[in-house]
């Protein structure tokens, strides 16, 4: 599944460079195992790395192994799904993650709209300026962040806490405290999704043609309807793509803060489900949990994928 | 990873600025325009306020690590937000705790061969799908794009177990194995392919070069800038992956990852050493970013790789 999210004259530039003989038809190789050769690197890495390894989870998610190589397997059919559904850790984990989903459905989709909604006057070299300055904490290493973001939160002498002292309202370890230590990885991550998230908005807006919005104002649209009725169905394949992606990816966001800053703790309360399988397989020793754990988010996650894409052909506008 | 790809928008009409300046040229005397020109300026002033201050935001922290690196470790914990005198003590301090030369020459030569062989891979598997047409092609390329949909996570015990077999835990090669077919950079690819002028292909074909020596010779030099863009990206993306290295080098801090997190493990709170560590971990990554900057914007925009 792949969506694509175009700019509104792509058409336009494929049909040029099509060029007067009408599509191209594609040809047959003139000998057929050619094209093969050049697949095969990747098809076969894909497959000893991604698809095979996906049915040995499927495999190993019904039987109980403990990681040892020379310790046996035992078959147990479907008792560890069993197992792992009534798991209290589960339930927790997977309302973080929902929970770290909604957040960053404000802080890489909504707030991005906003910002770059209300910023769009502002245009030439100081555009390029805030963008870049705006995309930093993008690129910075997962170590980096959450080293840095360990200072600025650190009790004594950190950035944050000072300024909550002097503002009268002084503030404990964030990380230790149970309430307060996913709303610190929700900082954290949303720094560094933030600017990725205006960025995309940004360069959506730009794809959309001035002209639409001009017209709408000569014929007395106020600015508030040319936003809701022009602008914002115009851009709303960058939404559901920066939606979708957050949707499935805001677990891989967190995963490696969460491990470096957290440890999902204190007492799970900052955990989400990538990190979960992660303690089944590689702390608890427990292969065949951890796999009935992640047949099941697999699962989840391609049905949530599916509906999201079958929405987005429904409700994304095209203005071509 | 997720390969949802975003074409470019492509200009259509001239800005509506220039329009506007054009009717206003037209329409109205030189000096009214000069008062548009001013009152508009005005109305951008809250959009400028709030993009400066999300580019603080955004750039504070960074400001603060290397504030913070730089000081006299006697004043590490100073919380006085002016860069005071430079001093190099945290960066010696971490020069002879770690090995962090090596470290970062390990991980450069693990972003590079992986980035190298990612794209070749991609550029070899992108041209057979885009030039060819053959039996279960589809099918083929629905194994790329289904792939965006197996978390890491989910197939991480099988791929450690082979890692593993084929004796490679604790070693750079079992970081970059598994890793080497980039299904996003196979796609990306293949949509700048599709928009290949035929009329290229078909006169090297008529000149009688083989597909080998046409992709050489005529499709990889006219893809170079997309090429560029995609090999920045996948570097970049090699350095700051942090959760297969975190498994598979538990017992090694080759990498400055592993290394680092090793390093801020042990020193608690020395922030400023961590500090010092950590701009390290960041600098190439910066300069990159500093002298391609437009590049790097373009490509991860563009993509949605994570």
């Amino acid at each position: 599944m792949f969506t694509e999210v175009q700019g509104p004259t792509t058409t336009a530039a494929a049909a040029v460079v099509v060029g007067p003989a009408g599509p191209r038809a594609r040809r047959r190789p003139r000998s057929a195992w050619l094209p093969y050769l050049y697949i095969l690197p990747a098809v076969a890495l894909l497959l000893v790395w991604t698809y095979w390894p996906l049915v040995q989870t499927a495999g190993l998610s019904l039987q109980d192994w403990n990681l040892i190589p020379t310790k046996p397997k035992t078959f147990v059919g479907v008792e560890k799904y069993q197992k792992v559904l009534s798991l209290p850790e589960l339930h927790q984990a997977l309302a973080n993650t929902v929970a770290y989903i909604l957040a960053f459905l404000g802080i890489s989709v909504a707030l991005p709209v906003l910002f770059a909604l209300l910023s769009r006057r502002v245009q030439g070299r100081a555009r390029t300026f805030y963008q870049a300055l705006i995309f930093v904490p993008f690129l910075v290493t997962p170590v980096a962040t959450s080293a840095v973001w360990r200072w600025l939160f650190a009790p004594e002498s950190g950035t944050i806490p000072a300024i909550a002292t002097t503002l009268g309202t002084p503030m404990g370890n964030i990380f230790r405290d149970p309430d307060s230590s996913m709303l610190s990885i929700v900082v954290i991550v949303g720094w560094q999704m933030l600017g990725f998230g205006v960025l995309v908005v940004s360069a959506g807006l730009a794809g959309i043609s001035p002209d639409y919005s001009a017209a709408a104002s000569i014929d007395g649209a106020s600015q508030r309807q040319i936003t809701w009725r022009i602008v914002l169905p115009l851009l709303s394949p960058s939404l559901v793509f920066l939606a979708l992606m957050t949707i499935l990816l805001s677990a891989q966001w967190t995963y490696p803060i969460i491990d470096l800053v957290t440890q999902g703790g204190p007492g799970n309360s900052s955990t989400n489900i990538y990190y979960l399988l992660y303690q089944f397989g590689f702390r608890n020793f427990d292969a065949g949990l951890s796999s009935a754990a992640g047949m099941l988010f697999f699962a989840g996650f391609g049905i949530v994928a599916v509906i999201f894409v079958e929405l987005s052909e429904k409700l994304s506008f095209h203005d071509n | 990873m997720a390969f949802i790809l975003t074409s470019p928008p492509a200009p259509t009409s001239p800005p509506a600025e220039l329009t506007r300046a054009a009717d206003d040229a037209v329409t109205s005397s030189p000096r009214r325009a000069a008062s548009r020109a001013r009152s508009r300026a005005l109305a951008s002033l809250p959009a400028h306020v709030l993009l400066a201050i999300l580019a603080l935001v955004s750039v504070y922290p960074i400001y603060w690590m290397f504030v913070t690196a730089f000081r006299p470790t006697a004043e590490a914990l100073s919380t006085n937000p002016l860069p005071g005198p430079v001093s190099l003590e945290n960066f010696l301090q971490v020069w002879q705790q770690i090995p962090i030369g090596s470290m970062l020459a390990s991980t450069l030569g693990m972003a590079l061969v992986l980035a190298g062989a990612q794209l070749l891979v991609a550029v070899l598997a992108s041209y057979g799908f885009a030039r060819w047409s053959f039996r279960g092609k589809k099918a083929l390329y629905l194994l790329f794009v289904g792939s965006w949909l197996v978390p890491f996570q989910v197939t991480m015990i099988p791929n450690y177990l082979l890692v593993s077999q084929l004796g490679l835990l604790n070693t750079v090669a079992g970081v970059v194995l598994p890793q080497l077919c980039s299904a996003f950079a196979v796609m990306m690819l293949r949509q700048h392919l599709e928009s290949f002028p035929r009329e290229l292909l078909d006169a090297a074909q008529m000149d009688g070069r083989s597909s080998w020596l046409t992709l050489w010779q005529v499709v990889v030099p006219n893809l170079r800038p997309a090429l560029a863009a995609l090999a920045i990206m996948l570097f970049i993306s090699a350095w700051n992956e942090y959760l297969w290295p975190s498994l598979i080098m538990q017992k090694s801090t080759a990498l400055i990852q592993v290394g680092i997190r090793a390093f801020l493990g042990a020193e608690g709170n020395n922030w400023g050493a961590i500090m010092a560590a950590s701009s390290i971990a960041c600098l190439p990554i910066f300069l990159i970013y500093i002298f391609l900057q437009r590049y790097v914007v373009d490509a991860f925009v563009r993509s949605g790789l994570k």
